[in-house]
């Protein structure tokens, strides 16, 4: 009878150290990982959050005149070309407000690092304040503040982002800026105190406020999701600046390999859209078409991780974290970029490579849309990034990344090129705890 | 044919019944040397996938058939037991591997009352008057007590 106990209690305490290991993440795709709980099996308020510290050090030569840009210096300032920052402390709480009944889902996040959503006049320390309703099977409802349904890059959750930096098309076609009267201009300027970060606004974040309709369905190994969003437009901001609104269109299929949470291996393919229009902040009578779209697909069983993504847009072209009066206009842009990653067999350890590149107001023809001016025509820059980089995997929750980006841009407006030949390497370093 | 369709109402209700007590009654039929009676009563998520884990790696220690296994689900435990709790799929394969699952009926009735409405269960739970009694009384059969 002793044995027998014994034999039934070891049972219970292997169980005990599966329970501790085991994900009980809800199945994965970031629609659902973000926007549901799992039925039945969500707590009332899970408190939930992560840190991300970092170093990063970029080695660009300044221009002719001693002056630098802001692809030389180090975010979110934009002032030096070193330093250390708490880039991301983010906490929340997420569950189910009556644990009886699994139709009503909560997620709220707040931003304490100190990034683009922090760093301006007006920071936002809100990300994410949504409710989801999951009463309609295949049309779960979801409204509030939270990620818009988009390229992999912006929608992933960035605290599994294997990556430090983003890709030069994320950050500079998708991560929108939002200009304020005000916000003016600012000539390269030597370091330090160079302040080239002259939006006063908090970036969009991948994110909006609005509503959104969507939901995954299983087909065998098969996951197929989609999502429709109607949104202020106007980022992670609270409110709206206009009477307009964005619509975002989202499409996967996913061929599930198996297991849970972010890291859910599979082969997942999809298509995004996004429309809506900008007030001019310098000039409230004029409006500006924003479009972007884009196909991507991700590959991951370990040891190995494929990801490729293609991203159009057309209207409302990033032109410089110096240069806000020039971000409202009818340009085109669009990029790409590959990714892979290699998880070494019986290590903690990752190796991971990315190419990417952005070619910045392509095929620009006719005069510039209404002023205040934008650039003048042809101004075409390419942005090209090779970027290496290793993970350290102390646990599941905590890792190191240590990446090198190598940079090649170019242009073929004399002044833009004269900014931009000096850019050079960046060599960041990052810890990322979650909890 | 008002008559037949009562006979067959009462030979339903009673096929029923049957089918219930031959559930019910399993327990005390056992013949498996190892009886364990799993609780289930909290509401944490992580005790949903523990509970699953312990019946599961006894199913593996002992055998499906040298090991009888009841998970009875009361208070905020009952959760577990709803039709559309994300582990219904390792609960039927414990199921197909002759794990019981046991709901607590007075638990039911209360969270009918907050919700205005009677939660669905899953189709393999089987409903017991009270948890508690039916832990106690499955513990005087021989069943050792869990609660992981």
């Amino acid at each position: 009878m002793k044995t027998k106990f014994k034999q039934i209690a070891l049972a219970a305490a292997s169980a005990t150290l599966l329970g501790v290991v085991a994900n009980t993440a809800q199945a994965a795709n970031w629609l659902m990982l973000q926007g549901t709980e799992p039925a039945g099996a969500a707590k009332r308020a899970h408190v939930w959050g992560f840190i991300q510290a970092q170093y990063q050090k970029d080695t660009s030569d300044a221009n002719a005149t001693d002056g630098y840009v802001p692809p030389k210096l180090i975010g979110p300032n934009l002032d030096d070309q070193s330093g250390f920052v708490v880039n991301r402390a983010r906490i929340g709480v997420r569950g189910t407000p009556l644990p009886l009944d699994s139709n009503v889902n909560y997620f709220i996040l707040t931003e304490f690092g100190s990034n683009g959503i922090t760093a301006g006049d007006d920071p936002q320390y809100l990300t994410d304040a949504s409710i989801t309703l999951n009463h309609i099977k295949g049309a779960r409802v979801r409204m509030g503040l939270f990620k818009y349904p988009g390229a992999e890059e912006g929608l992933q959750a960035i605290h599994v982002f294997d990556y430090i930096n983003f890709t030069e098309v994320t950050n500079q076609l998708l991560l929108e800026r939002f200009p304020q009267a005000g916000d003016t201009n600012q000539p390269a300027t030597p370091t330090p105190n160079a302040d080239m970060n002259q939006y006063s606004r908090a970036v969009g974040g991948f994110r909006d406020v609005g509503i959104q309709v969507f939901d995954a369905f299983k087909s065998g190994d098969w996951e197929n999701s989609y999502a429709i969003m109607y949104g202020n437009g106007n980022g992670s901001n609270y409110g709206d600046n206009d009477d307009n609104k964005d619509i975002y269109l989202y499409l996967s299929t996913e061929l599930v390999f198996g297991g849970k949470g972010p890291r859910r291996e599979g082969w997942k393919m999809f298509g995004w859209y996004q429309d809506g229009k900008r007030t001019d902040a310098y000039d409230r009578t004029q409006e500006q078409d924003r479009t972007r779209y884009g196909i991507g697909t991700k590959y991951l069983k370990k040891p190995f991780r494929l990801t490729a993504e293609y991203m159009k847009g057309e209207g409302m072209i990033f032109m410089g974290q110096h240069r806000p009066t020039h971000n409202f206009n009818d340009k085109e842009a669009d990029g790409w970029y590959l990714e892979g990653g290699w998880y070494i067999p019986g290590t903690k350890w990752e190796l991971d490579l990315r190419y990417d590149t952005y070619t910045r107001d392509e095929n620009f023809i006719g005069p510039a849309v209404p002023p205040p001016p934008s650039s003048a025509p042809g101004d075409k820059t390419e942005f090209n990034t090779i970027t290496v980089g290793t993970q350290y995997h102390f646990n599941k929750k905590t890792r190191l990344n240590v990446t090198y980006a190598s940079r090649d841009n170019k242009s073929d407006t004399a002044a833009v090129e004269a900014q931009q030949k000096g850019v050079d390497g960046r060599f960041a370093i990052q810890v990322t705890a979650i909890f | 044919m008002k008559p037949i369709a009562h006979r067959l109402a009462v030979v339903l209700f009673a096929l029923g019944l049957c089918v219930y007590s031959l559930q019910v009654s399993a327990a005390e039929k056992s013949f498996a040397d190892t009886k364990v009676v799993l609780q289930i009563s909290d509401n944490d998520p992580f005790k949903q996938t523990l509970v699953l884990n312990v019946a599961n790696n006894l199913v593996k220690h002992y055998g499906p058939d040298q090991v009888d296994i009841e998970i009875v689900a009361f208070g905020p435990g009952l959760r577990l037991l709803f039709k559309e709790n994300v582990n219904a799929g390792r609960i039927q394969s414990l199921v197909d591997n002759g794990v019981r699952f046991a709901a607590c009926n007075n638990t039911v009735r209360g969270m009918s009352k907050i919700l205005g409405e009677e939660p669905t269960l899953n189709n393999n739970a089987v409903r017991v008057s009270a948890g508690v009694v039916r832990i106690m009384d499955l513990n005087k059969q021989g069943y050792q007590l869990i609660k992981p």
